[in-house]
């Protein structure tokens, strides 16, 4: 399987399954089921993380595409330009449903103003994420493109990852930045983890609990950063299996991340007490994984042909 | 601006506003908290 496979098989997720948690979360709103909250907002935090390795696979397929005839430059830099706004408004609406699943813990309810946020955030996300959709079956579809065609490309990706890669201060900023959201995230996600795992058992799981946002702050930061490097030299990345392992271990420290955001066995875990198997079960995997990241990520250089 | 001014200024930038993210959070959470 290539990556032009890899694509094919990831780019209907963000659209599709943007529908499906948008529809459930509009669902619970009006049904006002608790459940169905908890379950859209988990399904758009997942969707804004399967958005990532969709939208890399994309630079690839992009290699195996543009030598092939009826293919179009102008068309794939459009789709890329309109992918890469699509992504950052899924990434913002998985933000906020993180801290939705959050609040949902420790308030026992989500405020209104965040549902209101991510009712906006995933309509607008929707309709990008679809725009991008179409335009990327544009590329090999001839009978669903518009009659005229496009005639100047949406270059943004392009301009943006010229912007970082020809500003001089861009680089070292956002590897400086992404240092500061790693030492962010693993502080306070070690912290949690070594809690788990019988270290400093004086205090709740519930204190520590109120530092996630801290945290899920670091990857944000990451997440931006990581991605400025992406788009500036996509393909030091896109050959590079090393980066791709990091990517996977990402998606799974992701989803590892909801256990201690949401559900019940951490979050009951008082002073003094010890934890349960299954979490700490899940407190040695998360921290293996984000060392995993965090190899795979120094590795880059060293291990296949990035740098 | 020197490189390195530049670019100590712009990471101190974002760590402020990302600092003040998380207080802001933080902040709303405790008053909810202290209400309920």
């Amino acid at each position: 399987m290539d990556l032009a496979h890899l694509h094919l098989l990831l780019n209907h997720f963000p659209t599709i399954g943007t529908i499906m948690g948008g529809g459930l979360f509009v669902l619970s709103l009006i049904t006002k089921s608790d459940d169905l909250k908890r379950a859209s907002l988990v399904v758009l935090l997942g969707i804004s993380l399967i958005a990532i390795p969709t939208y890399i696979t994309g630079n690839g397929a992009q290699d195996a595409v543009k030598s092939l005839p009826g293919v179009s430059k102008t068309l794939i830099e459009t789709h890329e330009g309109a992918a890469l706004v699509a992504l950052g408004f899924i990434e913002v609406t998985g933000a906020f449903a993180w801290l939705g699943l959050w609040q949902f813990r420790r308030l026992a309810r989500v405020p209104n103003w965040n549902l209101a946020v991510i009712l906006v955030l995933t309509a607008v996300s929707l309709g990008l994420m679809a725009r991008a959709s179409n335009l990327g079956g544009e590329i090999r579809h001839g009978e669903i493109r518009a009659e005229q065609g496009i005639v100047a490309p949406d270059g943004l990706a392009r301009t943006v990852g010229s912007f970082v890669t020809d500003t001089r201060w861009m680089w070292p900023t956002c590897e400086t930045l992404h240092f500061i959201g790693l030492s962010l995230l693993m502080g306070v996600a070690f912290l949690v983890d070594l809690r788990v795992l019988g270290v400093v058992k004086g205090v709740s799981f519930a204190s520590l609990h109120r530092l996630l946002p801290w945290a899920a702050l670091g990857f944000g930061v990451n997440v931006i950063t990581g991605m400025l490097f992406f788009v500036g030299i996509p393909g030091q990345y896109i050959h590079n299996t090393t980066f791709y392992w990091k990517m996977a271990l990402v998606m799974l420290a992701g989803l590892n991340a909801v256990y201690f955001t949401l559900l019940e066995e951490p979050w009951e875990l008082g002073p003094k007490e010890d934890a349960p198997l299954t979490a700490k079960i899940a407190a040695a995997s998360a921290m293996l994984l984000w060392v995993g990241v965090m190899y795979c990520g120094s590795m880059l250089p060293f291990l296949g042909n990035a740098f | 601006m020197p490189l390195a001014l530049a670019v100590v200024l712009l990471v101190l930038g974002v760590t402020v506003l990302v600092g003040f993210a998380g207080y802001l959070v933080d902040r709303s959470t405790a008053h909810q908290e202290r209400k309920d």
